[in-house]
């Protein structure tokens, strides 16, 4: 088979950090091509590249043996690159053949040419096998049948390669069998595709071969013929099997919190929560590991008191059902929470450091006097520079605004808030997502200070290396539902790795 | 209080914040001064008039803080509501309403002396917070945009207050209501009624209020990001629905304030007309500032008494003045976003540090 795409070397940095460093994949006529890796292993950055959205820092891409540059998504375009994103680009109010042509400009014309492109389209269906109602408004169609449209746009622009990313995630088992049709039939025809997803099963149904990114270098190619699922997870999650730096907690105390049976939109295969039991005790961290949109985040707001189960129960330490879901309430019970989403649901950007310091307490006597009619200026002052010192917050002075720091600071101001208060139990969500090597040692060791100071911690992260350093118990989410429960010390690496992928 | 030390990046912020809306005034006279000069008359002469219109002896001054009055209410009821990151663009149903719960109080009630006063007071601030709670609870149970619900409310009040003045206390059929009793009306206050002085006051305590309060760091913290409010266990709910009533008791009470300090201290076609979107605008010049907020809305005030003075001077309609005022929000609406933008800053950060490195060259 000829080669159709070789990118060499590639490495993109953004500021000090490679998101990309030295990548190669080299993708032949009419196959399968797997992009494997971890959510921020670098996949993304580098498709942006081959798609015209970001240019490489170095390296070099070809197509069909000429060397190209891709300045811009219209010369990717031009070169026969198209992308499905995850997240469809369509437009509701319009039918299928009108998305198709949007923008398109292969007529002089001002005039649209409808008749003559829905024949091409029409073509192009049949030989595919795309099925796609082209008169149905986008927003009455299937799941399925918007990404065929999305399929049927990159065609309709000629693409000879496909990126698609994560096209399996919103599909159901029924219709990923259509997906991997439609694939098999445009292989059949010479097209080429670039497939990126993390769930083992697919990779290996439908990939000719794969390439494993990790940590934003190329790792390996592999023929899917000749590997096992095993080593591809093996590959993906890294075989080095980092070094505990933390003690475990083997006989940790009592229960702090207690789920029974919990569904929350059980029916909502990536969101919701179906028959969630785990017991969360003083004194040890409970690592939630899982592939992104399993139901962490229904799992997080159901801790915090963001919504309440609609079946099962929450027991309290007491062993109490907790009958009143709010915010209010689990943060008077004790509840410290580094969320998931630090600018959207920790930090109020738009005030400043030391006011978001104080957040949650600025009607207490020490930062107000008559329950909040006075605000003590002088006194936030003090406890925002104080607790910019121990905890290093990097910033030219308090009063400057959250969201002019960087996100390691950002991350260090909601942890001195949260932990400030000496909570019983603490939530941890990505805590380090998107951070540094320095900052994420901050944070892990606070997070076990806490551990050690009695707290019961619930953290929740889609780094596996995080989860396996931290936790002193791993449970594993899938679609949901927990998948099993194992010992932090020792972790059987490779069954985790499975019931992360849902075997 | 600790005296905050600012880094450069603020200093810069805030002298920008202060010099755009200043710079939007200027630009705005200027061009106004061009249209002046094109109808072929002395734009010098013109706004020397305006000056002297407005602020030349004390009657004027008097005249002008009285035309500022209701300006000032309505501006402080759009900058309270925007805070809380509630678009309330109803301040002149609100302010209507005030006014007619008020009328209602003294005229069918028949209370008189002080007691018609404050009971009218009070009616005009509890009507006009109700006003405001409508939308305010459409926004929270059911979702709907308080900017469409508010200013729909607008046109209920205004034909509501048409059935007060022409069918309930309707002066001798005239479409006018009854003039207020003398007995109940605000006093006089050196040529002018003491509800500017409230007015001023209200501006002060609205910014303790925003600004050095545990209940106004709340009210902000919503403006600025509900969920993380939310996240961090502030009822977000009760804190919106809170921050309409409050702004519509402030428009509420800038219409009793009117009707029962300004001649001719009745309700009849015109009363509140224009002054909720004038809040609006004067709110977003002073960018949310409350006592920002009674400074322009005395700059309107002046506007607003300094053209017809010009009109009758050099001869120029006094549309010349809604021009410049809308020139103005114009200025100061695109000034405010333009320097948010991430090139403009780049720009002049950039210029600052140069400048910098010459002086130390």
């Amino acid at each position: 088979m000829a080669e159709l795409l070789r990118m060499e070397g590639i490495s993109k940095r953004f500021g000090s950090f490679y998101a990309n460093q030295d990548v190669s994949l080299q993708v032949e006529e009419g196959e399968v091509h797997t992009l494997l890796g971890e959510n921020g292993a670098g996949k993304s950055t580098l498709m942006n590249i081959l798609i015209g959205l970001y240019q490489p820092t170095e390296g070099k891409v070809y197509m069909r043996g000429q060397e190209v540059e891709i300045s811009s998504p219209g010369v990717a375009v031009a070169h026969g690159i198209g992308m499905v994103h995850q997240h469809f680009m369509l437009i509701d109010d319009m039918t299928g053949l009108e998305n198709i042509i949007l923008g398109d400009k292969r007529h002089k014309s001002a005039r649209l040419q409808l008749a003559e492109d829905r024949k091409t389209v029409e073509e192009i269906q049949e030989r595919y096998g795309l099925e796609i109602d082209l008169d149905e408004k986008v927003s009455d169609m299937s799941i399925g049948m918007q990404q065929r449209v999305e399929i049927m746009k990159v065609l309709f622009r000629g693409a000879d390669l496909l990126i698609l990313d994560e096209p399996t995630a919103v599909l159901t088992d029924l219709e990923v069998q259509g997906l991997f049709d439609i694939m098999r039939s445009l292989t059949a025809e010479g097209k080429s595709i670039i497939f990126i997803s993390h769930k083992m099963r697919e990779v290996m149904a439908i990939s000719d071969r794969v390439t494993v990114l990790r940590r934003g270098r190329s790792i390996q190619t592999l023929r899917v013929a000749d590997t096992t699922e095993q080593e591809l997870a093996d590959l993906m999650i890294g075989q080095k099997f980092q070094e505990n730096t933390y003690q475990k907690v083997s006989a940790p105390g009592a229960p702090e919190l207690t789920l029974k049976d919990v569904s929350w939109h059980p029916e909502v295969k990536h969101g919701g929560l179906k028959d969630v039991s785990l017991t969360l005790h003083k004194g040890e961290v409970l690592g939630v590991a899982g592939i992104d949109g399993n139901g962490q985040s229904a799992l997080a707001q159901l801790v915090t008191g963001l919504i309440s189960p609609d079946s099962g129960e929450v027991e309290g330490p007491d062993g109490s059902k907790i009958a009143v879901f709010s915010p209010q309430s689990f943060i008077d019970a004790g509840l410290g929470n580094i969320p998931e989403d630090r600018n959207k649901m920790g930090l109020v950007g738009g005030m400043s450091v030391a006011e978001n310091l104080v957040l949650k307490q600025t009607a207490s006597d020490r930062f107000s006097s008559g329950h909040g009619a006075w605000l003590k200026m002088g006194a936030i002052n003090d406890f925002a520079e104080q607790m910019r010192e121990q905890n290093d917050i990097r910033c030219t002075s308090v009063n400057q605004t959250a969201s002019s720091l960087s996100g390691g600071n950002q991350q260090k101001v909601i942890l001195a808030r949260e932990l400030e208060s000496h909570p019983k139990l603490l939530l941890a969500v990505y805590p380090t997502r998107g951070l540094d090597i320095g900052a994420t040692e901050f944070i892990h060791n606070q997070i076990i200070a806490q551990r050690d100071a009695g707290c019961a911690v619930l953290l929740i992260s889609a780094d596996f290396d995080e989860v396996l350093k931290l936790s002193d118990r791993i449970t594993v989410l899938f679609e949901g539902q927990i998948m099993g429960t194992y010992t932090g010390a020792n972790p059987p690496i490779k069954e985790i790795s499975l019931a992360m992928a849902g075997k | 209080m600790a005296k905050k030390e600012l880094s450069a990046e603020e200093r810069q912020e805030r002298t920008l914040s202060i010099l755009t809306p200043v710079v939007s005034v200027l630009l705005a006279l200027v061009i106004g001064a061009i249209i002046v000069a094109c109808l072929g008359k002395n734009p010098l002469q013109g706004y020397g008039a305006m000056l002297q219109g407005s602020w030349g002896d004390a009657s004027k001054i008097s005249k002008t803080l009285e035309r500022s009055c209701p300006l000032i209410f309505t501006g402080l009821c759009a900058t309270f509501a925007y805070k809380c990151g509630v678009f309330n663009l109803g301040g002149e149903g609100q302010f209507i309403m005030g006014g007619c719960a008020t009328a209602c109080v003294i005229l069918g009630g028949g209370i008189e002396g002080p007691a018609g006063l404050a009971l009218g007071l009070l009616a005009g601030i509890v009507v006009g917070g109700i006003w405001a709670l409508i939308p305010g609870i459409m926004k929270i149970t059911r979702g709907l945009n308080e900017m469409i619900t508010t200013i729909m409310l607008n046109y209920i009040a205004l034909y509501f207050m048409e059935y007060v003045y022409k069918m309930m206390y309707s002066d001798q059929g005239l479409p006018k209501t009854v003039a207020m009793p003398k007995s109940a009306r605000l006093a006089d206050l050196a040529g002018t009624h003491v509800g500017v002085l409230l007015a001023v006051v209200l501006g002060v305590v609205v910014w303790y209020v925003i600004f050095r309060t545990s209940f106004g760091f709340k009210i902000r913290a919503v403006g600025m990001n509900p969920v993380a409010s939310r996240v961090n266990g502030f009822p977000v709910k009760r804190l919106v629905l809170l921050a309409f009533v409050i702004s519509g008791a402030i428009a509420g009470l800038g219409g009793s304030v009117e009707l029962l300090g300004r001649t001719p201290y009745r309700l009849a076609d015109g009363f509140g007309s224009g002054f909720g979107f004038d809040g609006v605008a004067i709110a977003l010049i002073a960018q949310l500032n409350p006592i920002a907020a009674v400074v322009v809305a005395i700059l309107f005030g002046t506007l607003s008494t300094g053209g017809t003075m010009m009109q009758s001077v050099i001869g120029v309609p006094t549309a010349i003045m809604d021009i410049i005022r809308g020139l103005i929000i114009i200025f100061a609406v695109a000034g405010m976003a333009m320097i948010k933008l991430p090139k403009i800053r780049a720009f002049l950060t950039n210029r600052k540090q140069s400048k910098k490195t010459e002086a130390s060259a």
